[in-house]
C-alpha cells in the first residue's frame, strides 16, 4: 500500500540554483531506525523540506516510508503492526541442512537461517508494488553486492525488492537477487551511506546513525557471528564517516540518538520512546541547521 | 563564536565559546593560523564552551592540527563536552588528537 500524500510532504527544492540541497540519510540500526520518524517530526515542524533521502538496512524501511509520503504517525503505526516477532520465528531448515550437510544437500549462496516469506509479505503490505519513480522525495536505498563487496544504490524499480536486499542481514536473511545479481545487507559496505547523498548533489546532510551494540558475552555461534559483525560494522561506520567529513565540503550534521536502555530487534513496544529520542537528538542539531539554511537564503 | 587567546609559558590556550561549524570555521582557522605563523605552534583548545561541531568544524580542527605539526608543535584538546566528544570519536579524531580532561592537564602534557 502506498499511502496518499500527507501534508508534511513537500515538493523537492530545485537543485543547482545556489540553494541548499538537504538530504536525510538513515543508517543501519534495526528498529532503532524508527528514530528517523522523530527527525521527520522536527523537520516537518520547522518546515524544512527534504530534497533527497537515503536509507540503508533498517534505515531503508524508514527512508522509503518517508519518501513515499507517510507521516510519522503512520510510520509508527505501520512499525507496530508489521514489525513483530513472527518475522523471524520460521526457520529455513533447507538452508540449515545445506550448511551442515553440503555434500548431501549442496550449499547455496542464498543462505539464511530464517524463512523470509513473512517479511517479504509484510513489506508488500507496507509498500505494495510501489516503485522509486512513485516516491515523492527522490529515494536511494543501498545494499551490498555479494560477489564484489561494492555498495549498490537502488533508485529505480521495486521498492520492496530494494528494501529486501538492503536488510539481508548476514546469516539471518538470505541474500536477495535483483537483475541477476545477489545482494546482502547495505551495512556491509557502508552502515551510514552519506556518500550517496554527496554524490547526488546534497550539500547539507542530516544523517542519523547507530553503532551496533556489543554483547557482554557471546553465548552461541550466532551471537559470536553478530559480535564480529558489530565490530566490523562499527569500525566501518567510523572510517567512512571520517572520510566523508574530511574529504568533502558538504555540511554533515550527525544525529546520534542516545538510548538509555538497550533496544532489541523486536522491542516495538519501545517505538514511542525510540521516536522521542530521535526527536530529541534532532532538536539538538536544529539551531545550527536553522542558521545554515538561513545563511543560504540571505 | 568567541575565541579568547591566553599565553601560558610556551603554550597558547584558545578558549572557544559557541559552535564550531560552517558559519564560524573559517574564522577559527584564520585565528589559529595567525598564532602558528607568529611562532605559537603548541596549541591547547579549551572546548568547554563548545556545544556543537559540524563537519566544517572538524575540517577546521584538522587543518589546524596539520598546521601546528608542520611547525613542530601540536594541537591538543581539553574539557570537551560529551556531545562534542561523541562526534570527535565517531569521526576518528580521538585517534589522531590528544584529548585531556582539563586545560591544565593539556598544557602540562607539552612539558612531558
Amino acid at each position: 500500500m502506498v499511502g496518499e500524500p500527507t501534508p508534511h510532504t513537500r515538493a523537492p527544492l530545485p537543485g543547482g540554483e545556489g540553494k541548499n540541497r538537504v538530504a536525510v540519510v538513515i543508517g543501519s540500526g534495526s528498529v532503532k531506525c524508527a528514530a528517523a520518524l522523530g527527525l521527520l517530526k522536527v523537520l516537518d515542524r520547522e518546515g524544512i523540506a527534504i530534497d533527497l533521502i537515503v536509507g540503508c538496512s533498517g534505515g531503508s524501511l524508514y527512508a522509503a516510508l518517508i519518501a513515499m509520503g507517510h507521516s510519522p504517525a503512520e510510520g509508527e503505526e505501520m512499525t507496530r503492526r508489521l514489525w513483530t516477532r513472527e518475522l523471524t520465528k520460521r526457520r529455513s531448515y533447507r538452508s540449515f541442512l545445506r550448511a551442515v550437510l553440503p555434500q548431501m544437500f549442496g550449499f547455496s549462496e542464498q543462505f539464511g537461517l530464517v524463512d523470509d516469506s513473512l517479511i517479504v509479505q509484510r513489506l508488500r503490505q507496507a509498500f505494495g508494488d510501489g516503485t522509486f519513480e512513485q516516491a515523492r522525495i527522490p529515494l536511494f536505498l543501498t545494499a551490498t553486492d555479494f560477489h564484489t563487496g561494492e555498495q549498490a544504490v537502488f533508485s529505480q524499480g521495486s521498492v520492496v525488492d530494494a528494501i529486501r536486499a538492503s536488510i539481508a542481514i548476514p546469516y539471518i536473511f538470505q541474500p536477495w537477487k535483483i537483475g541477476g545479481r545477489l545482494y546482502v545487507d547495505g551495512f556491509l559496505s557502508d552502515p551510514m551511506p552519506v556518500g550517496v547523498a554527496i554524490k547526488h548533489g546534497a550539500n547539507v546532510i542530516v544523517t542519523m546513525g547507530f553503532e551496533s551494540p556489543y554483547q557482554p558475552r557471546a553465548t552461541s555461534v550466532l551471537r559470536f557471528a553478530f559480535q564480529l559483525s558489530s565490530i566490523m560494522s562499527n569500525n566501518l561506520l567510523r572510517a567512512n564517516y571520517a572520510f566523508h567529513n574530511l574529504a568533502h565540503h558538504t555540511e554533515i550534521l550527525p544525529i546520534i540518538p542516545q538510548f538509555r536502555e538497550r533496544i532489541h530487534l523486536f522491542d516495538t513496544d519501545k517505538i514511542p520512546y525510540v521516536i522521542e529520542e530521535g526527536e530529541r537528538a534532532a532538536e539538538q542539531q536544529l539551531p545550527y541547521l536553522r542558521r545554515l539554511l538561513a545563511a543560504a537564503e540571505s | 563564536m568567541v575565541i579568547v587567546v591566553e599565553k601560558r609559558e610556551f603554550v597558547t590556550v584558545f578558549s572557544i565559546d559557541g559552535s564550531v561549524d560552517g558559519t564560524t570555521a573559517r574564522e577559527l582557522v584564520t585565528s589559529l593560523r595567525a598564532q602558528v605563523t607568529e611562532g605559537s605552534a603548541r596549541l591547547v583548545g579549551n572546548l568547554a564552551g563548545v556545544d556543537y561541531t559540524s563537519s566544517a568544524g572538524l575540517r577546521a580542527l584538522l587543518e589546524t592540527v596539520k598546521e601546528t605539526r608542520q611547525h613542530g608543535g601540536d594541537l591538543r584538546l581539553a574539557a570537551v563536552r560529551p556531545e562534542v566528544l561523541r562526534v570527535l570519536e565517531l569521526s576518528g579524531f580521538t585517534s589522531i588528537l590528544q584529548v585531556f580532561v582539563d586545560v591544565d592537564a593539556a598544557v602540562a602534557s607539552f612539558a612531558a
